[in-house]
This record gives C-alpha cells, structure tokens and sequence, in this order.
C-alpha cells in the first residue's frame, strides 16, 4: 500500500512541476506583455479574453498548428533533443523546492548543490541548439550562452556559500525553517542577495544580460533556425524560468512560504496559505524582473564578462571571507553580519554607478578631440 | 574548405569576402592559420535583419565576436527614382520625391522644388518660404525622433521603450503635417513658386501648441537614457569619425557635426529664409556615437526654436506664385542646376539637366545616407559586432534614399 502512496505522490508532484512550468510561462508571458506595454504607454494584448489574458493560449495554440520544419543541414537528432532537453532544468529544479509547508517533493540533503548543478542545464539545451542548427547566429548566440552561464554560476554559488553558511545545512527545507519569524536571509545578507540575484538574472538570460538572443545583432540567437513548436518549447522554458528562479530566491532569501497565519490552514499535512504567500512574493520578483529588463539597455560580451570576473567574483569571495570572519568571531554574528552587508550593498549601489560614470567621462575627457 | 556551412552558391560579394580573408591568411594577417579551417566566418546580416533598418545588406567577416571586414551591398530597394523623372514632367515629378527618402519627404520635395524654381527663375511668395521652413523642421524633428528611437532600440529594450515615448510625440507632428497636406509621409505639398495650401485655420496655434510641450517632451527622452551607465559604456568611444574621414568621404549632416565640422547648409550655404532666423548649428568634439546622439538631440531642440521663429515673423499674403493653381506644365530654360538642401541627415543635393522641354534631361540626387554608408567599412571593422550594430544604428541610414 505504502509503495502505491508513494508512486501517486511522485506522480502527483511530476504533474505539479509540468503545471507549474506550462501555466508559468503562460501567465508571465501576458503578465510581462502587459506590464511592458504599461510601462511603455501603450495597451499591449487587450483582446483575446478578459484584459488579454488568454492571449498566450491563442499563441500556444498558434504554434502548435505550425509547421514543424527543421533546416536541411541541421544535425537531426540534437535539432529534436535540444527542445525537449531545455524543459528538464525548469522542472527538475522543482525537486527541492518546497511550495509550502508540507508540501516539496523531496527533502533533498544537498538541495543547494543541486540547484546549481541543475540550473546549467538549460544552458546546455541551448548550446545543442545553437550548435545543431548550422547557422551561424545561432552558433554564436550558443557560445554566448555558454560562455555567460560558466562566468554566472560562479557568483551564484558564491553567494549561495553564504546561505549554506548562515544556514549550516545543504537542505531547502532548513534553510525555510531557518527564516522562520521574519528572519530573512535578504534582511541579513543584503549584499549577498544582490550578487546572487543578478547572476541567477545572467542565468535566466534576460535583459540586461541577454546576450545569447540579442535580437539586435544575432536575430534571434540560438533560436534562430527554430519555428513552431520547438521555438515554443525555448520560448516557454525562458518564461517559465522567471517564475522557477523567482521561487529559488523567495526560498533561499525571503523567507520561502512562511508569512503571516501561514499555517492557519491546514488540511492534508499542507499549509495552504503558506501557498499564496509563497505565490505573491514569487510574482513580486518576477515584477522586477520585468522591470530591470526594461529599464537597461544590453550589455556587451566583454563588458558582461567584465562584470562577472573583475566585479562580482571578487566581491563575492571577499563576501564569503567577511561573513565567515564575523561569525567566527562575532559573538552576536547575526547582527554583525546584518552591519556589514547592509554598509556593503549601500557602498556597492552607491559607488558603482557614479565610478562607473566618472571612469567614462575621464575615457571620454581623453578622447583626443577629433581633427585632420 | 572555405564555409562548409553554405548551401547556396556565394554570390558577388560573399565571393570578394572570401577572396579578402584568403588574401589576409596569405598575409600572414588575421586569426586564420593557412591549411587548416577557417576561423573567420562570413555571416550575411541582412536584407532581412533586425538591426539594419531596411534592406541593407552588410557581409560581415566575423572572427567570434569581432568584426574584420564590412561590405555593404545597396539595390535592394531601387526603384529607379531617377530614371523616372525622365518620363515624367516636373509637375508630375514631386511625389516621388517624397518616395526617395521617405522618413524626411517635406525636406526632400523642397530640394527638388527648390532646384527647379532656381533652374526656372521663379522665387515664391515670402510667406510661402516661411511655411516651407516650418514644415522642414517639424519633419526634421520627426526624422530625428525616428534616428534615434531606432537606435536606441538596437542597444536594448531599454531602447524600444524609448521608441514608443519617441513615436508617440511623432504622432503630434505627423497629425500637424497631416493636417496641413493631407498625408503622414508622403506629403506632396510643395509646388513650384509655391505650395499647394495655405495654413489651415487654427493651424498656427496648434503648432504653437506642440512646440511649447516638445522642448519637455525631449528632456524626457534625455533623462530616459542620457544618465544610465550602461547606455554610456555602449556609446562613449566608440566608432570614432575624424574630421579628415569627413573630408574624404564626403560625410555630412549631424554624422559631420558631431565630429566638429561645422558644415550645416543652412548657414553654409544659406537658402530660403535661414538667414533670417537665429538658430545655433549644434556642434560636438568627439566624433563617437555619443556625440552623434546629442548632435540629434540638440538639433531637435534647435529646430523648435527655428518653428517659433518663424510662426513669429509668418507674414500675410499669397502661399503660391500668380493664380491659386500651381502651374501644371513648367519648361525651365536649357541648362543644368545643383542645390543642396540640408536633411535630417545631411546634405540632400538634388541635380537637374534641363533641355528646355516638360521633362527633366536628367536628374540625379545626392544622397547624404548614400555617401555616409561609404565610410561603414572602415568604422565597423575592428569593433565588437554589438558595437557595429551600435555604430550603424547612429549613422542613421534611410535605404530609400540610398537605393532611390
């Protein structure tokens, strides 16, 4: 009986995980079409259902109809398995992650670990792509890819050290339970927070960092050759990494699913309110995330990896060592270590534009003023 | 093994592509190491591509992400503009000026009309010059909105927001044009010795109107992008246009000033009734796709302040020489006629062979996009392709203009 229980419960949570990643994607898709047509003064998909909300389905369904075409010259077998290869990352991920109280698939002893093992998958789907498709666009956008997820997970893992620090365990549902009552990693680790978000950004390859479709230069990156369905699958899993990153940072630093009466409801072992707490914080970091991509222009190759190698690498290392010596030596650690990230992420904000700004302005002082 | 990746046979300039990286391995130039693969790949951006704002074709040599070679191949988009006004009278010839560089008509149609009144011997009534001025800056400032909304869109999404707030304050201009000539783009409003309507009633102070609001409009834009660190890294630098490149190739228009070449046709070379009016050519000392930008920036707050002016000093009288009708059938004295007419994006020449009949002998345009295109192989070379793409958005080409 127990190994029937067992097989309906990981069934149960396969199907979970594909829903969160197909209605995911559905949702953010209009949800950023909106948002951006907000921002941008314009209305954006209005017509299709209520405010447009069903806009995405009639996409999907779109696809679906067309034609399923590969290139003449395109490698076959990896043209067909880099689609279908770049859904696994998104769902395997949602292994370790608990929605709510009582409610994760596994309770993983090396979650952490294979969150970062698992979440270069994706960027593995992606070179396939680009390599198989014979094209030269793709081929570079996969590079890119390639090149940017290698410089990213650094910082990441960086600053998932210092989660796993504070913590003292690999395991996600300890690092929630650590962040019970309020005590936040993000209200401790601020800087932390920072460096890993903007690496899990590089990671989801989105503005600013999305380089390996800049649509400008590349056409559309490794996703050139690719039309219908399989463009579909690339499509869906980038949107759908919104929603799977967003929940890995509300887990490891807001908290997760705990909130105010987040146990109140409880039936079947899950605390259902913990849900929507963990659903509205997920949804406010997607919002961001729809924000920053509109608000900063692309970076470029060099400047990215400028940025992951001479900034964020070395800040991230002298994060681990200031965070591992305040707790070695501060007896109240917590708040010792809240002190120093909090001054640190001030500083970093504060400086980096205005040095950055003045580094130009002296390249451009110097700048000989052009003449015959 | 050249490109094993071609399925096509290469064509005229994939070849000379080809024969150029051959050359520079023979060289001993270049990443290439003879006898083994090829490191550099010729990649074909455009006709169709994202970034080259029409039918452009660049074949670029890439070696990873940078960019070695650049040759630019035009025809996609010819129509055979000048061949037409051979069979056309001139009369029947203003339209398809519009067609040449479409983004900026009202400045092109004035080239051409202002050719044929001084092959003609015709000068238009005061007040007519004076709308003639005002309808060239508003669309002067519209042809800018369109330069730089599209450039900054080839930076970032950042950059397609800006198209929206740049497009929307287009549409302020394009109605007031729309109002006045019937059509957004393709005006046909100018006439020989004239124009074809007089203002209509209320137009004066819907203009005034817009030109009160568009000096905030475009501190928006400036506060949109001009303080973001990133939009600075990617601007500041790069694609340098020297002064002796603006020499030898003949480059003009904002690409020109903002290396410090104060050549504006409008105070070089004054026509109409520039000298009138107080305006400043807008100037800047780097050359770099920075400057460029602010070039366009400035001149759009310049070209405000030139519209003021003239609603200011906009006399009473006649907007067309003699009758109400402009006068169908011209026949210009035998003789030839060059005028250079300041664009959006440059010098806009327009050249007329007259042999005394209803139809031109022969006319050619000088295109300013056509000859800054010339400089694009030397400034996109040694660049990162996102910074070529950067580069080629801040020139600013209008390929109707360049393949007529």
């Amino acid at each position: 009986m127990d190994i029937f229980l067992a097989i309906l419960r990981a069934a149960l949570f396969v199907v979970i995980a594909y829903s969160v990643v197909f209605v995911g994607a559905l949702v953010n898709i209009v949800f950023e079409r909106r948002v951006l047509a907000f921002m941008q003064d314009r209305h954006g998909p209005n017509r299709t259902g209520p405010h447009g909300v069903l806009q995405s389905v009639a996409d999907a369904f779109k696809m679906m109809g067309k034609e399923d075409f590969r290139p003449l010259l395109a490698d076959p077998v990896l043209f067909t398995l880099a689609p279908i290869m770049v859904m696994f990352g998104a769902v395997a991920i949602q292994l370790v992650i608990p929605y709510t109280g009582g409610m994760a698939a596994t309770e993983l002893d090396v979650g952490l670990v294979f969150i970062v093992a698992i979440t270069g998958f994706t960027t593995m789907a992606i070179l396939l792509g680009g390599w198989s498709s014979r094209n030269k666009y793709s081929l570079v956008g996969a590079l890119r890819a390639a090149a940017q997820m290698i410089s990213y997970e650094i910082p990441m893992i960086l600053g998932l050290l210092v989660v796993a620090m504070v913590v003292g365990s690999l395991r996600i549902t300890d690092v929630v339970a650590a962040q019970a009552d309020y005590q936040w990693i993000a209200f401790y680790a601020p800087f932390t927070f920072l460096i890993f978000y903007i690496a899990s950004i590089a990671e989801l390859n989105r503005g600013p960092f999305d380089l390996p479709e800049s649509e400008s230069e590349l056409v559309s990156g490794y996703g050139t050759e690719y039309s219908g369905m399989r463009f579909g699958m690339f499509f869906l899993n980038e949107y759908a990494g919104l929603t799977i990153m967003s929940m890995v940072t509300v887990t490891l630093f807001f908290g997760g699913w705990q909130g105010p009466f987040a146990d109140a409801v409880v039936f079947w072992g899950v605390s259902w309110i913990g849900l929507i707490w963990f659903l509205i914080k997920t949804y406010i970091l997607v919002f961001a995330l729809v924000w920053i991509r509109l608000s900063l222009p692309r970076l470029q190759v060099d400047q990215l990896m400028a940025f992951a190698w001479k900034i964020l690498i070395p800040l991230g290392l002298l994060n681990i060592l200031a965070t591992a010596a305040i707790m070695l030596w501060v007896p109240q650690w917590k708040w010792g270590m809240a002190v120093f990230s909090w001054i640190a992420l001030v500083a970093f904000v504060g400086l980096f534009d205005p040095i950055l700004k003045w580094r130009l302005r002296r390249q451009r002082d110097r700048l000989p003023v052009v003449n015959a | 093994m050249p490109d094993q990746f071609a399925t096509a046979a290469p064509d005229e300039a994939v070849k000379l592509a080809l024969q150029r990286i051959e050359e520079s391995t023979a060289r001993g130039e270049g990443s290439n190491v003879e006898g083994l693969a090829f490191n550099e790949v010729v990649v074909n951006m455009g006709p169709q591509h994202p970034s080259t704002h029409g039918v452009l074709r660049l074949v670029v040599t890439l070696d990873g992400e940078l960019v070695k070679d650049v040759i630019p191949v035009i025809g996609y988009l010819h129509r055979c503009k000048e061949k037409l006004a051979e069979k056309r009278t001139y009369y029947q010839y203003i339209p398809i000026v519009d067609r040449t560089e479409y983004v900026a008509g009202m400045n092109c149609e004035w080239g051409y009309v202002m050719t044929v009144e001084k092959l003609a011997g015709i000068r238009p009534p005061r007040r007519a010059e004076f709308i003639r001025v005002i309808m060239a800056e508003l669309n002067r400032i519209a042809s800018h909105q369109v330069a730089v909304g599209t450039f900054t869109a080839d930076l970032a999404p950042l950059g397609t927001a800006m198209v929206f707030y740049m497009f929307r304050d287009r549409e302020y201009i394009l109605d007031l044009l729309e109002e006045v000539s019937g059509a957004r783009m393709m005006f046909n409003y100018f006439r020989f010795g004239g124009l074809r309507y007089d203002l209509p009633d209320g137009w004066v102070e819907k203009c005034r109107d817009l030109m009160k609001r568009l000096p905030k409009l475009i501190d928006e834009y400036e506060s949109l992008v001009q303080d973001n660190a990133i939009f600075l890294q990617r601007c500041v630098g790069k694609g340098v246009i020297t002064q002796q490149d603006v020499i030898d190739y003949g480059i003009t228009g904002p690409c020109a000033r903002a290396s410090g070449v104060a050549h504006d046709l409008r105070r070089t070379r004054p026509y109409s009734v520039y000298p009138e009016l107080d305006f400043e050519v807008c100037l800047q000392s780097h050359g770099d796709v920075f400057d460029r930008y602010q070039v366009r920036m400035d001149e759009m707050r310049e070209s405000v302040k030139i519209v003021e002016q003239a609603l200011d000093m906009l006399p009473k009288g006649p907007v067309q020489l003699g009758s109400l009708r402009a006068p169908y059938v011209i026949t210009p004295p035998p003789g030839a006629c060059y005028t250079g007419q300041e664009n959006p994006r440059g010098e806009y020449g327009t050249y007329i062979v007259s042999d005394g009949s209803r139809y031109p002998y022969r006319l050619k345009f000088r295109d300013p996009c056509f000859c800054n295109l010339q400089l694009f192989p030397k400034l996109l070379s040694g660049n990162k392709i996102a910074d070529a793409v950067a580069i080629s958005g801040s020139i600013d080409l209008v390929l109707g203009g360049i393949d007529r």
